[in-house]
């Protein structure tokens, strides 16, 4: 049955771009795929900065004759414009509603910028003052950096029993594990806070290395530890 | 013994037919079968009518013996006969019709170039078709018919190429001659990695602008037909001889499949700047994103007001959409600096805001230099985007989910 589905996606797809080889002298070696694009087309580099690097080290040479695909819609060149924030407002998201999840994201970075300025304010000393981050991206860069784990536990069977297994983790994941701590601890079962206010509050504690989110990666460290055992189960 | 003489042969034929990918036709006895291939284009010679069309030839060489012929060879004589014939035909023909238009034309029949033919077919017989291939035209012989391999065993039906019963003898001499290559530069680089010698990295194998040739050409190539999966093993086992970092060595044989691509057309027409009867600059464009199209006109000398389907910026609800159409202006540094009047029509937010960001890039593409289009480029900012919404499948809950199923 499941085959079959397959054939016809297949088919579809080969549809699809059958009607785009013209445009793009598509040879019919690479059909199978899903993506409206050509494979020689990269990805476009939208940021100045970045371009700039590339234009500096002479790499822009050799991508003079390759297409370029168009940049996507949450793209810019703005300076407000983050990678790693465009990434956690989409594990945000919930049912494809980018704009209300941009918006609680928004709202969490001026509810620690609120918070932070009140810590300046009520700071007596100058090195108070110093030391008070009041820049919500830093916070938010710090509070993921801090809570991202090396290590996780994956469930492998040996001899019919479950062991959890220590296997280090690649560095995309980890990002991802730590920012759906975050997701997770804003939302909380009990709704008396609302979700940016919680987000706020725990994104400022694990910037200073405290609060549940890292005591969480904390947690999966022991535990990681404690089954150092197993970890040869990785294997064989 | 046996294992000697086929080594030997091997050798031997890999020295004979090493970087000739089509094999030349030589059979012995005087026997010499002319044929259409890209190393011996003869359009001139004499159809060929001493080959006997019967099981037996003289051998000239000892007298009166008779010496049989393959049945294969015979059909592929016939063949080559006849094709030699039209070949001839074909040509005389031409050259006829060659000197008539140079006559027609008022000039030396004997410089008449093809060039020449060319303005003169476009002169004499003029056509409002709109498919180039269905014009009149006139062209050589050997560039309107199919080239042809030439025999590839003797007249007792021995091939000449040792890898004949592959049944792609030059596609698998190319990759033959690959793998050798890549032998080579192993070794090389393991002769320099033993001296010491680290690599210039000054010197490397410069690419850019060519892509492998396609399928077809690749086909034109070797005169074989290739299977899809032939030409992506192909490409693959090129593209690792390509990585190797010596492979400026062999930049000879690599730049045999490539070929210069094309620059795409709108990169090389830029319209020039036009101006209203004030004297301010404004350049027009249409841009389109899934089912939205956008025409905007970009006012040089401005204050930076946008103007959306009569209203500003807040036209759009969402700031991202906002973003969007203020992208290729903040990106090219004209941020203030130019008015945009934009009229946007079909489709959702984002497809709009879309529309609208590719038309002014369009548009902006005159107001920048160079370089800052080929940024603009590079952020993909000046292509198409051609995703657009992906449909239902009959049966499926969406373009790709599915429903719950339970087996019972």
């Amino acid at each position: 049955m499941t085959s079959g589905y397959n054939c016809l996606v297949i088919g579809l797809a080969r549809c699809r771009l059958g009607l785009s080889s013209n445009k793009y002298q598509l040879s019919n070696v690479f059909l199978r795929t899903y993506s409206q694009y050509p494979p020689h087309f990269v990805k476009p580099v939208y940021q100045p900065a970045q371009l700039d690097d590339i234009l500096e080290s002479g790499e822009s040479k050799n991508l003079e004759f390759t297409p370029v695909r168009a940049a996507y819609v949450n793209h810019t060149s703005s300076i407000f414009h983050d990678k790693i924030v465009m990434k956690f407002t989409n594990h945000v998201m919930k049912t494809g509603r980018k704009s209300l999840a941009r918006e609680l994201v928004e709202k969490t970075f001026q509810e620690i910028k609120r918070i932070q300025l009140q810590k300046w304010n009520e700071a007596k000393t100058a090195e108070e003052k110093a030391n008070t981050e009041c820049n919500p991206l830093t916070i938010f860069h710090q509070a993921v950096e801090n809570c991202r784990p090396v290590l996780q536990l994956i469930p492998i069977k040996r001899g019919g029993i479950r062991y959890q297994v220590p296997i280090p983790i690649t560095d995309k994941r980890s990002y991802f594990i730590s920012m759906r701590w975050f997701v997770h601890a804003g939302r909380e079962k009990e709704r008396k806070i609302h979700f940016p206010e919680r987000l706020a509050r725990e994104l400022i504690a694990a910037s200073n290395n405290e609060g549940r989110v890292v005591k969480q990666k904390q947690d999966l460290h022991r535990q990681c530890e404690a089954n150092r055992a197993y970890a040869h189960y990785r294997w064989g | 013994m046996a294992s000697v003489c086929i080594g030997n042969l091997v050798r031997n034929s890999a020295k004979v037919f090493r970087n000739s990918y089509i094999t030349q036709v030589r059979t012995p006895y005087g026997l010499q079968i002319r044929c259409w291939n890209s190393t011996t284009p003869e359009p001139s010679s004499k159809p060929l009518t001493s080959v006997p069309a019967s099981d037996t030839i003289k051998h000239e060489g000892s007298g009166n013996q008779l010496i049989k012929v393959s049945k294969a060879m015979k059909a592929y004589q016939e063949k080559a006969q006849a094709l030699d014939a039209l070949m001839f035909e074909k040509t005389t023909e031409y050259e006829i019709g060659r000197r008539h238009l140079a006559n027609m034309m008022g000039e030396d029949p004997e410089t008449f170039t093809d060039e020449d033919i060319d303005t003169a077919i476009e002169y004499l017989f003029p056509s409002g078709l709109f498919e180039p291939r269905a014009r009149p035209l006139m062209k050589h012989p050997t560039e309107v018919f199919a080239r042809k391999k030439v025999a590839e065993f003797d007249e007792t039906g021995r091939p000449f190429h040792v890898l004949f019963y592959t049944g792609l003898p030059n596609y698998y001499q190319v990759l033959h001659d690959l793998s050798e290559k890549v032998r080579e530069l192993d070794s090389f680089s393991d002769r320099m990695m033993q001296y010491n010698i680290h690599k210039d990295p000054e010197r490397t194998l410069n690419v850019g602008g060519t892509e492998w040739v396609k399928k077809e050409q690749l086909e034109d190539i070797l005169l074989e037909k290739l299977k899809d999966k032939q030409y992506e093993f192909f490409v693959r086992s090129m593209n690792r001889l390509l990585d190797h970092p010596f492979s400026y060595r062999v930049e000879e044989f690599i730049m045999k499949f490539r070929k210069h691509v094309q620059i795409s057309v709108i990169h090389k027409e830029i319209p020039k700047l036009m101006f209203t009867a004030e004297g301010t600059p404004y350049m027009a464009a249409v841009g389109r994103r899934k089912t939205s199209t956008a025409s905007v006109t970009v006012y040089g000398r401005g204050s930076g007001k946008i103007s959306i389907n009569g209203e500003d910026l807040l036209y759009f609800k969402y700031i991202q959409d906002r973003e969007q159409v203020l992208f290729p202006l903040q990106f090219s540094g004209l941020l203030g600096k130019v008015d945009v009047v934009a009229d946007v029509d079909g489709g959702g937010f984002s497809g709009q805001s879309g529309a609208i960001r590719y038309a002014i890039s369009m548009a902006v593409r005159s107001f920048v230099d160079e370089q800052m289009m080929e940024k603009m480029r590079l952020a993909g900012l000046l292509t198409r985007d051609p995703r657009r919404h992906e449909r239902k499948k009959p049966g499926w809950k969406g373009a790709r989910a599915k429903y719950t199923w339970k087996k019972r």
